[in-house]
């Protein structure tokens, strides 16, 4: 029986206005793939943010490995091995490739070169460009470096928001495929996506979010096949 | 010419430090910091006690400035910037003028409002032909060359300056990557707060020390850091000396009265063509 290592409790979060994310109870095991899917503004960015840190938890609790973590920083969230991608804003434009990996290695620094060759094999666009600024670098590379920043450390667990967000097709499927591939080194992902349908194919599990509530949970490959999913949220008729 | 080329190099040098200490604070802090002006005030007065009071020599009294400085400074971070990280930068802005107004207002209830000065030795000018220039003026520039540099090796090579540079291009990200970005934001306070006691210190050689001379730098260093691309402390460089140099050549054709507002027109320029500056990047529109 996998270890269940991230659950939330009745969490509720948001910025100024109010509560966007509402009442969630979700979980991530050891070495599981997790997807959140649900249409525009449902409060999949906001849910993940809050995990990471960034959004204050208003009620509930946020618990990584038995700790509670809804209180820490962001800073201290990311020591205890919780990898953050946002979707947007995720690289530090003015530094070079390499300084980004070095800022990705803040919290282990003594791993630091031995995690970068990692990186650099998984990634070879990037070792080519090492010595440049991520700012002159394309999106699809911007989106390597960002992933490459988080495998840094060791992360027990990912969290990525929209890890295909503006890249082509073909870029998509190796992104995919290199999540998977870390996954299978034992690194539990909790992904926000939604380029739903490819996301769901390689997920164990799945939640459907919809007005910051969850509608619909369960194994992925369950809720590729359900109709209303399908409809609602694949755009696949059925 | 070369005298222009000269004194614009002087004018880039006492604008340099101070424009470097704002872009810096202005990378991390996201707001225009006007009391920066009144901290160059601080660490000239420091300096001057340290010099004339208790008779320290002068690079003895250029680390008083710039300790004192940088104390106050990170004081006023903590009680008034600090309770207001959230606010806007408008805000911060208006507060800032605020802290400006009330450090110099301190200044002048302490030291009154004379006209005053270090204690230097008198030295005559050094001419070549029609060139001319002060020791004091070489010194100046060398110091500033060299705190450059250094500012540009701590940037570069340490993990402190590697974390302010990400911190300044993007703070939450640096905070997801476990960087503690509070301590980074008290060590940007401090080592801004050195390089402004230190350019107090070089102003008062340069100049007099009256409670107003941070004041009259305020918008030359602003173009400065402006010009060199905001939060870009490598441009902020590059564009003191390419204001001092501006300031001096249009004295060559305009009444020195319309120094000031080359700062202004530098600005104004800017932010119709090229808003990010020479070095900055632009932003990104999705």
């Amino acid at each position: 029986m996998p270890e269940t290592i991230l659950i939330t409790k009745k969490l509720f979060s948001g910025y100024y206005g109010g509560d966007i994310v509402k009442d969630i109870e979700l979980s991530v095991s050891s070495n599981e793939i997790v997807t959140v899917i649900g249409p525009n503004g449902a409060g999949k960015s906001t849910l993940i943010k809050t995990i990471a840190g960034l959004v204050p938890t208003r009620e509930g609790n946020i618990l990584f490995e038995d700790q509670r973590i809804d209180h820490l920083r962001a800073s201290e969230i990311a020591r205890l091995g919780i990898a953050y991608v946002p979707q947007e804003a995720n690289v530090f434009r003015t530094l070079t490739v390499s300084e980004n990996l070095e800022m990705g290695a803040w919290t282990l620094p003594e791993k630091k070169e031995q995690h970068a060759k990692q990186v650099y094999q998984l990634f070879p666009d990037l070792k080519e460009r090492k010595n440049d600024r991520v700012g002159n670098l394309s999106g699809g590379q911007r989106q390597m470096v960002a992933l490459g920043m988080a495998l840094m450390v060791d992360p027990k667990i990912l969290l990525l928001d929209e890890p295909s967000a503006g890249l082509s097709p073909k870029l998509v499927s190796e992104m995919f495929d290199i999540i998977k591939s870390v996954n299978q080194n034992g690194v539990s992902v909790l992904m926000v996506e939604q380029n739903a349908v490819q996301a769901l194919k390689m997920s164990d599990r799945a939640y459907v979010l919809a007005s910051g509530k969850i509608k619909l949970d369960g194994p992925a490959s369950e809720l590729l096949q359900n109709v209303e999913v399908r409809e609602l949220y694949l755009g696949v008729s059925s | 010419m070369l005298q222009i080329l000269f004194n614009g190099l002087l004018n880039g040098a006492v604008i340099a430090l101070p424009a470097i200490a704002f872009t810096m604070l202005f990378g991390i802090l996201k707001f225009p910091n006007f009391s920066i002006g009144a901290f160059i005030t601080v660490g000239a007065y420091a300096a001057m006690v340290a010099n004339t009071y208790f008779g320290w020599q002068l690079w003895l009294s250029a680390i008083f400035a710039m300790l004192i400085t940088a104390l106050l400074i990170w004081l006023s971070d903590q009680l008034v910037f600090k309770p207001l990280r959230s606010a806007t930068s408008i805000t911060l802005l208006v507060v800032s003028i605020a802290v400006a107004f009330i450090v110099e207002s301190i200044i002048r209830l302490i030291f009154g409002g004379d006209i005053q000065g270090l204690d230097l030795e008198l030295t005559r000018p050094i001419r070549f032909g029609g060139f001319r220039f002060t020791i004091d003026q070489l010194w100046i520039i060398g110091i500033v060359m060299l705190v450059m540099l250094l500012v540009s090796i701590i940037l570069k090579y340490t993990q402190l300056g590697k974390a302010m540079r990400a911190t300044s291009d993007n703070f939450d990200l640096a905070e997801v990557r476990g960087i503690n970005t509070s301590h980074v934001i008290a060590a940007t306070w401090l080592m801004g707060g050195l390089l402004l006691g230190l350019s107090g210190l070089l102003i008062g050689i340069d100049l007099v020390i009256e409670p107003q001379i941070g004041w009259f730098l305020t918008i030359p260093v602003f173009a400065a850091a402006i010009l060199g691309g905001i939060g870009s402390p490598y441009g902020a460089m590059i564009g003191s000396v390419l204001v001092g140099l501006a300031e001096e050549l249009t004295g060559a054709f305009l009444a020195p009265s319309y120094k000031v507002a080359v700062g202004f027109v530098i600005i104004a320029i800017l932010l119709m063509f090229r808003p990010q500056g020479l070095f900055g990047l632009p932003e990104i529109k999705k």
